[in-house]
């Protein structure tokens, strides 16, 4: 996969989700403005807000995009880490402005925040992207697991308080769960 | 010697999952041909056409784009065709000129070139409802040899097969006037063989 396809891809959903992607942007700000101290708001409330935008690339939702992807000369696989990219930017730009609110309120450790819930939103968002090219049952049992992913990651740090622990659970998560997404996309028949 | 492989080649292809199903066909479509299948039920219309795009892979039976398996090279078959969907696009001018960017990036094509493009076709399909015209513009832009058509609208047909060229047209259809329109001779109206 080329970078331009890449950044083609990124710029092309994010421009068509950019309402979406405004509101998680706002919601964000306001949360990390009033909530009280603790890493349990911003991780849930951004694995959320994560969640929500793999879903937001359904297909259906944008029907010329899915239309121009599917019939694009990529491989599933390419196209699936270009189609990643696009919640994991929006949930990423949630998490900042999670953060720069924090820092405006004068928390502390703002930073250490932002890398344990970066790190706990990126692997629940890709894993719920699975759930976006499945119906019924699969589909709620993806979002299910990506929601398992951030309740997983928050209860390592708040056991080990290991800030290792937490990416390196995650890393693991997040790769598999882009490997299966992109094995998925290329075998996904849009009928 | 040798001869040339059809640019299409369906041999008794099926498609089939739980819900739909389609199939099996059995046709040619040589380069520059024009070809109007039809087939029973617009379920089976659309589905028939992304197989032959190389966008759905046939259950059963074979599919030869240009002498390329889609099931394993997908990527060198979408290369070579190109499918214009059946639902129109609702998209303004700016939309519409972001999505013929976007089909640039994707096929790797020149962007000036693909919106010179896309601008020549749209003043040749002037008189095309414009949310029909999109969807074919930015197939043809990728300058595919062959185009395959879901149900493409019979009212349209001059305008559709003058914008293709010499690219090969197969289009399918749920009504047997319709696909009399778009490939007139009874060579090339094919049936498909019923399950």
């Amino acid at each position: 996969m080329t970078t331009r396809i890449a950044l083609a891809v990124l710029h092309a959903r994010l421009y068509a989700q950019r309402r979406i992607v405004v509101y998680a942007c706002v919601a964000a700000f306001l949360a990390g403005f009033v909530q009280p101290d603790g890493l349990a708001a911003p991780l849930f409330l951004c694995s959320l807000l994560g969640i929500t935008t793999a879903l937001a690339q359904s297909p259906g939702l944008h029907p010329h995009l899915d239309s121009c992807e599917q019939s694009a000369p990529l491989f599933g696989r390419h196209l699936a880490r270009a189609k990643a990219l696009v919640p994991c930017a929006a949930a990423t730009l949630a998490v900042g402005v999670y953060a720069v609110a924090e820092a405006l309120r004068g928390t502390p450790d703002v930073a250490m925040t932002f890398v344990l819930v970066l790190g706990a939103v990126v692997p629940a968002t890709l894993v719920a992207l699975s759930a976006t090219i499945r119906r019924g049952a699969p589909r709620v049992l993806y979002v299910a697991f990506a929601a398992c992913v951030a309740i997983a990651a928050y209860a390592l740090v708040s056991r080990t308080h290991s800030l290792i622990a937490e990416l390196s659970l995650c890393a693991i998560v997040a790769f598999v769960a882009l490997r299966q997404y992109g094995e998925a996309l290329g075998r996904y028949d849009p009928i | 010697m040798l001869l040339p492989m059809p640019l299409l080649r369906m041999r008794e292809a099926t498609f089939g999952t739980g819900e739909a199903c389609a199939g099996p066909v059995t046709l040619d479509v040589e380069r520059g041909e024009r070809a109007a299948l039809h087939v029973s039920s617009a379920r089976e219309a659309a589905i028939v056409a992304a197989m032959a795009a190389a966008v759905v892979k046939a259950s059963s039976g074979c599919v030869l784009i240009a002498d390329y398996d889609p099931h394993v090279q997908s990527v060198a078959c979408k290369r070579v065709a190109a499918l214009v969907p059946h639902e129109p696009f609702t998209l303004n001018d700016d939309e519409f000129a972001r999505y013929i960017e976007y089909r640039a990036e994707l096929w790797k094509l020149e962007p000036r070139r693909a919106r010179a493009y896309a601008a020549e076709l749209r003043r040749q399909l002037a008189d095309m409802h414009e949310a029909l015209a999109y969807p074919l513009i930015g197939a043809l832009i990728g300058m595919p040899k062959l185009l395959v058509l879901d149900r493409p609208q019979p009212v349209y047909a001059q305008q559709v097969l003058a914008a293709a060229g010499e690219c090969a047209v197969l289009s399918t259809h749920d009504d047997a006037a319709a696909a009399r329109v778009f490939a007139p001779k009874a060579l090339h109206f094919l049936k498909a063989v019923e399950s």
